[in-house]
């Protein structure tokens, strides 16, 4: 796994927490570990969403950062991450 | 309105080509328990709810369908990639691709195109749920 992934993984290892939490939250408005679980992992996501970015480009159209190019219209798509080629 | 995220939900990072369980994954994206489907389910559900909650956790997993659909497809397409002629043909991916090449299409595994008439959307919350637990039990 290259720095590229094990950056992206965290983005995705938090995310996940965070889409779980709210699907919890939906049906379990009040709760106040649910909330406290949410804002813990909003937080880390947050962290691992800006280093990953400030290194690899934006992971949604709201954060491109350069001024001179669109960095979003960059390879790879999330559906071609394995740059070699395989057989 | 959705915002798109440039990530998939979990890494797909698929060593080897295989069509032959592509042909058969491709009923995850298309087929009558596919996350195409899913997805449309929630979100066409989702109006009618009488709840707020209901309407929040409708929304937020006819999102998530759609997550899941990226990743099916990303499998299907990573399963798919490089194949020779005689890999196309000794592994019965040949009757998806001369219609489809390597392009990704909704169907199911046994060759039927994706169609709306495998959900319900029926304004009655109790009869929508039901549909949705008979649908997707493990999520709701």
């Amino acid at each position: 796994m290259n720095e590229r992934e094990r950056l992206l993984k965290r983005v995705q290892m938090y995310s996940f927490a965070i889409v779980d939490a709210a699907l919890f939250l939906d049906t379990h408005p009040n709760d106040a570990s649910g909330l406290a679980y949410y804002k813990k992992y909003k937080n880390l996501y947050k962290e691992a969403v800006e280093e990953f970015e400030s290194k690899y480009g934006p992971l949604t159209i709201l954060s491109d950062r350069n001024d001179t190019c669109w960095q979003w219209v960059n390879d790879p798509w999330p559906w071609e991450e394995q740059t070699e080629e395989v057989r | 309105m959705w915002k798109y995220e440039k990530k998939l939900q979990y890494p797909v990072n698929i060593k080897r080509t295989d069509p032959a369980a592509a042909k058969v994954i491709i009923t995850q994206f298309g087929g009558p328990d596919g996350e195409l489907g899913a997805s449309l389910r929630y979100l066409s559900q989702r109006y009618t709810a009488p709840d707020a909650r209901v309407k929040a956790i409708l929304n937020d997993i006819g999102t998530e369908e759609l997550g899941h659909m990226e990743m099916i497809c990303t499998i299907v397409y990573q399963l798919t990639r490089n194949l020779t002629p005689a890999e196309i043909k000794e592994s019965g991916f040949d009757t998806y691709f001369v219609d489809h090449t390597t392009g990704l299409y909704p169907i199911a595994a046994s060759g039927t195109p994706f169609s709306a008439e495998i959900f319900q959307s029926t304004g009655d919350a109790i009869a929508d749920l039901s549909e949705d637990m008979a649908a997707d039990g493990t999520t709701l």
